[in-house]
C-alpha cells in the first residue's frame, strides 16, 4: 500500500518535472523564436527638448531623463540623436551647475556625466528636425548629426515643449504641425528609414500631435488629450523652476525598473501615470501598429538590440525552414508601396513648342511698315528695289 | 568726318564688347541705377520663357514690355547684344544728319554785335561728331546697354522721331511718335514740340484764328492717334488678348512696383497710406505732363529746344527712370554748346551729378548689404542727383532765353547816348 503511495507519489513528482521542463523549454522555445523573428536589427532614438529659457528647465529635464533610461538599456551614444533647445546645465542662473535634476530631493543627476548633445540651441528648428528624420541632410553634416536608420531599425521619437492643438512650438519662434510630422514619417517609411516607430510627446494637447499619422508600424503615446494640459510635477524651491512634467516623470520612474532582459510590454507603458497622478490622460495610438501592443517589448523600442545572450540551457531548435514559412507568413502583413514604375522615371518631358507669332499679325505689321515706306519714300523708288 | 565718327564707333564698340564679355555685365544688368522694372533684360528673357510654356507673358507682375517689343526679341533673343548695340548707333547717326537741318532757319537777322553769339559753320561741323561721341562714349550710356535694358531702344526710337521731325515729314514724324508714346506713355509730351516745329518748317504760324494752323494740327494729330490706335490693335492681334494695357500702361502709370531707382516715386509711395496713395500718383503724374504748355508758350519760336527741355523732364519725372534715359538729354548737350557763356551753374552740376554716381552704389551698398544705411541716404542721393538735373535744365533754359534776349536786344545794353549800361535787377 505504501510502496503504491510512494510510487504514485513518484509519478505525480516525475509529471511535474517533466511538464515544468517542458514549460521552460516551451517558454526557452517561444523566447527563442521571439530572439529569432523579432523585426528590428537596430535601435534608434531622437530625441528632442524644442524649448528654450530658464523657465523651461523641466522640458531639458524631461529629455535628459529619457535620455538617460535609453543609454542605460543599451542604446550607443551614436545611435541616441539628442536634441536640446538650450543648456540648463550650465545656465546662469542655474544654482547648482553642471546639473539637471528630477526631482527636487536631487536624488537623480540625469545630466551626467557622459551627455552627448547633437543638436544644441539655435540648431533646434523644424527644418533639422525634418532633415534628422527624413535624411535630407547637407553632405557635411557629421555622423553624429543623422539617423542613421535602415529598414531594420525601431526608431523611438521623444518630443517635448510647447504644444497646442495640432502644433508643437520650437525655439518660441516657429512651430511643427501634426501634419508635417505625419508627412516626414511617411517619408521616412517610404524611404525604408525604420521598421517600426514609437512616438512620445509631452505637450499639452500632445494627442493632436499623432492625430495625423497615416504610416504603418508607427505606435504613439501622448502625455494629454485634446484640450487638456500637461502639467508640471513639483518645483524644486532651491532652483526656483519646476523639474519636470508629470508624465516623463512617471516614465522616468517606470523606467527605472526596465533592465535590458525585462519582458515588461507596451501595455504596460500605456498605464504609465494614469490620470489620477498625471490629471491629464495620457493617450497612445496602436492602430498603425501591426504588431499586437502585448507582445511588443519596452526594449524593442527603449533598448538596444543584442545579438548575444548567454545562456547555459540546451535549446531544441526548430527546423529552419519551418521557421522561415512561419515568418513569411508573418511578414506578408508587411508591405511596401510600390515603387515608381519605370516608365515614370525615365520618362521624358515632351519638347516644349516654341511660342511663334500669329501669321496676321506678321502680315499687318510688314504691310504697315512697307506702306509708311512707300508713302514715305514715293512709289518710284520701288524701281530701286526690285 | 565720316572718319572720326568711324573711330568713334569702332572704339564704343570695342567697350561694349568688352564689357559683355567680362564679368561685369551680370554685376551691372542687376544695378537699380541701371535697370528698372519696365526694361529690365531679364524680365524680357523671364517673359518670353513665359510666352515658349503657353502662359500670357503678362501674367504675374514680371513683364511689362510692349507685345512689339516681344515680337522683336522674339526672333533675336540670342542676339541681344547686337540689337542693343544696332540701336544706339542707330541713334547716333541720326544726329549727323539733324544737325545740319538745324540752324537752316536761323537766318542773318539779327544785329551785328551779336555775330560772336552766333555760331560759324566751322563749329557747327563738329557737332554732330560730338553728340555722337556724347552718346556712345557716355558711361551711362555704355552701362544700360551692357545691361541689357530696352531702354536703349525707347531712345532709338525717340531719336527716330526727331530725325523725322527735323527732315519735315509728318507721316513718319506722327507714327515715330505713337511708337514712343506706345512703348512708354510719357513721349505723349513730344506731341507739342513736334507739332511746332513741323508748322515753323511750313511757315504756318501758331494763330488759333488762323484755319491753316488748326487745319495741319488736326491732321497731325489724326496720324498720331491714328498710328497709335493701329500699334495698339496690332499688340493685340499678337498675343490675342489686352492683357498688355494694364501690364505696361497701367503699370507705368499706377507705379506698383516700390524698387529703389534713381527717380522720385519709390520713397513717397513706400510710406504713403493707402487712402492718399491715389491722389499723390495723379499729383506725381500730372507733374510730367504739366510743363508742357508753358514751355510751349514760352518756346514756340523754339521747338527744337522745347524737345530737349520735354526730354529731359520726361527724364527726371518719370515713374521709373534710369540712366539711360538720362544718356538721352545729355547726348544732346553738345548742340547747345554756344550757350557755355551764359551758363551759370556748371561746376556745381557737374560736381552733384558727378559725385551723385559716385554715391548710388556707395549707398546702395551701405543699405543693403552692409546694413548701416537705410533707405534715406540712398534718396537723399537720389533726391539730390535729380535737383542736379533740374539745375542743369533750367541752367540751360536760362541761358538759352538770356541768348534769345541778347539776340533781340543786342549783347552790350548801351545807353540812348552810347555809353555803356547795365541791367540792374531790383
Amino acid at each position: 500500500m505504501v510502496l503504491l503511495f510512494v510510487c504514485f507519489c513518484l509519478f505525480v513528482c516525475f509529471s511535474l518535472l517533466v511538464l515544468l521542463e517542458l514549460s521552460l523549454m516551451l517558454a526557452l522555445l517561444t523566447k527563442a523564436t521571439q530572439f529569432f523573428s523579432s523585426g528590428h536589427t537596430n535601435n534608434w532614438a531622437v530625441l528632442v527638448c524644442t524649448s528654450r529659457f530658464w523657465f523651461n528647465y523641466r522640458h531639458v529635464a524631461n529629455v535628459l531623463s529619457v535620455y538617460r533610461s535609453v543609454k542605460r538599456l543599451g542604446i550607443p551614444d551614436s545611435h541616441i540623436v539628442l536634441m536640446l533647445a538650450d543648456d540648463m546645465a550650465c545656465n546662469h542662473r542655474n544654482p547648482k551647475p553642471a546639473t539637471v535634476f528630477s526631482h527636487k530631493n536631487m536624488e537623480l543627476n540625469v545630466y551626467g556625466d557622459d551627455v552627448e548633445v547633437d543638436y544644441r540651441g539655435y540648431e533646434v528648428t523644424v527644418e533639422n528636425f525634418l532633415r534628422v528624420l527624413t535624411g535630407r541632410l547637407p553632405p557635411s553634416t557629421p555622423r553624429s548629426k543623422r539617423l542613421l536608420s535602415d529598414d531594420r531599425s525601431n526608431i523611438l521619437i521623444y518630443l517635448t515643449g510647447h504644444g497646442g492643438n495640432g502644433f508643437l512650438k520650437f525655439q518660441d519662434s516657429e512651430e511643427i504641425s501634426n501634419v508635417e510630422l505625419a508627412d516626414a514619417f511617411e517619408q521616412m517609411w517610404q524611404k525604408r528609414r525604420y521598421n517600426e516607430l514609437l512616438f512620445i510627446i509631452d505637450t499639452c494637447q500632445g494627442a493632436s500631435m499623432y492625430e495625423r499619422f497615416y504610416s504603418p508600424n508607427i505606435m504613439a503615446l501622448a502625455s494629454s488629450q485634446v484640450g487638456e494640459d500637461s502639467l508640471s510635477h513639483q518645483p524644486d524651491l532651491a532652483i526656483g523652476v519646476h523639474l519636470m512634467d508629470r508624465y516623463t516623470f512617471y516614465l522616468l520612474e517606470f523606467l527605472e525598473d526596465i533592465h535590458p532582459a525585462s519582458q515588461a510590454n507596451m501595455n504596460d507603458l500605456f498605464k504609465v501615470c494614469p490620470k489620477s497622478q498625471c490629471v491629464s490622460t495620457p493617450g497612445h495610438r496602436t492602430d498603425l501598429f501591426l504588431r499586437d501592443p502585448g507582445s511588443v517589448l519596452i526594449t524593442d523600442f527603449f533598448g538596444s538590440v543584442r545579438k548575444v545572450e548567454i545562456t547555459r540551457e540546451a535549446i531544441n531548435l526548430t527546423n529552419p525552414t519551418e521557421l522561415s514559412l512561419r515568418n513569411e507568413l508573418k511578414s506578408e502583413a508587411l508591405f511596401y508601396v510600390d515603387q515608381l514604375p519605370v516608365a515614370d522615371i525615365i520618362h521624358q518631358k515632351p519638347k516644349q513648342k516654341d511660342w511663334h507669332p500669329p501669321d496676321g499679325f506678321i502680315l499687318g505689321l510688314w504691310s504697315l511698315i512697307l506702306l509708311v515706306f512707300f508713302k514715305t519714300y514715293g512709289i518710284k523708288h520701288l524701281k530701286h528695289i526690285f | 568726318m565720316a572718319a572720326p565718327l568711324t573711330l568713334v564707333l569702332i572704339l564704343s564698340v570695342t567697350i561694349r564688347a568688352v564689357l559683355f564679355r567680362s564679368s561685369l555685365a551680370e554685376l551691372i544688368s542687376e544695378r537699380v541705377e541701371v535697370v528698372s522694372p519696365l526694361n529690365a533684360w531679364k524680365r524680357v528673357v523671364e517673359g518670353l520663357a513665359l510666352l515658349d510654356l503657353g502662359v500670357s507673358p503678362y501674367s504675374g507682375d514680371v513683364f511689362h514690355e510692349t507685345p512689339l517689343v516681344i515680337y522683336l526679341f522674339h526672333f533675336v533673343v540670342d542676339y541681344a547684344e547686337i540689337v542693343f548695340m544696332v540701336s544706339t548707333f542707330e541713334f547716333s547717326g541720326k544726329y549727323n544728319l539733324f544737325i545740319k537741318q538745324k540752324y537752316a532757319l536761323e537766318a542773318d537777322r539779327y544785329p551785328h554785335d551779336c555775330l560772336e553769339l552766333m555760331r560759324s559753320p566751322k563749329e557747327m561741323h563738329y557737332i554732330p561728331l560730338k553728340v555722337a561721341m556724347f552718346y556712345l562714349l557716355n558711361p551711362f550710356t555704355i552701362l544700360s546697354c551692357v545691361a541689357k535694358s530696352t531702354c536703349g531702344l525707347n531712345n532709338a526710337v525717340m531719336a527716330l522721331f526727331i530725325l523725322s521731325t527735323l527732315k519735315g515729314s509728318a507721316l513718319l514724324s506722327a507714327i515715330f511718335l505713337a511708337l514712343a508714346t506706345y512703348q512708354s506713355i510719357y513721349p505723349l509730351t513730344l506731341f507739342a514740340p513736334g507739332l511746332l516745329f513741323l508748322l515753323q518748317r511750313l511757315y504756318i504760324p501758331v494763330n488759333p484764328c488762323r484755319s491753316r494752323f488748326w487745319f495741319f494740327t488736326v491732321q497731325y494729330s489724326v496720324m498720331f492717334i491714328g498710328s497709335l490706335l493701329v500699334i495698339v490693335c496690332l499688340s493685340f492681334f499678337l498675343l490675342g488678348s489686352w492683357d498688355f494695357i494694364p501690364s505696361v500702361y497701367g503699370f507705368i502709370l499706377s507705379v506698383p512696383d516700390l524698387t529703389p531707382n534713381i527717380g522720385l516715386f519709390w520713397y513717397f509711395f513706400a510710406e504713403m497710406f493707402e487712402h492718399f496713395r491715389f491722389f499723390f500718383i495723379c499729383v506725381f503724374q500730372i507733374n510730367v505732363f504739366f510743363y508742357t504748355i508753358p514751355l510751349s508758350v514760352k518756346l514756340k519760336e523754339h521747338p527744337v529746344f522745347l524737345i530737349f527741355m520735354q526730354i529731359a523732364i520726361i527724364s527726371i519725372f518719370k515713374s521709373y527712370p534710369t540712366v539711360g534715359d538720362i544718356a538721352l538729354y545729355m547726348a544732346f548737350l553738345p548742340v547747345w554748346s554756344h550757350l557755355y557763356r551764359f551758363l551759370r551753374n556748371i561746376f556745381l552740376v557737374s560736381c552733384v551729378l558727378l559725385a551723385c554716381t559716385a554715391l548710388f552704389p556707395v549707398l546702395w551698398h551701405l543699405w543693403i548689404y552692409a546694413g548701416s544705411a537705410n533707405s534715406n541716404f540712398y534718396y537723399a542721393i537720389t533726391l539730390l542727383f535729380n535737383v542736379g538735373q533740374i539745375l542743369l535744365v533750367s541752367d540751360y533754359f536760362y541761358a538759352y532765353l538770356r541768348r534769345e534776349h541778347h539776340l533781340s536786344q543786342g549783347l552790350y545794353l548801351r545807353r540812348k547816348d552810347g555809353s555803356e549800361a547795365t541791367l540792374v535787377l531790383k
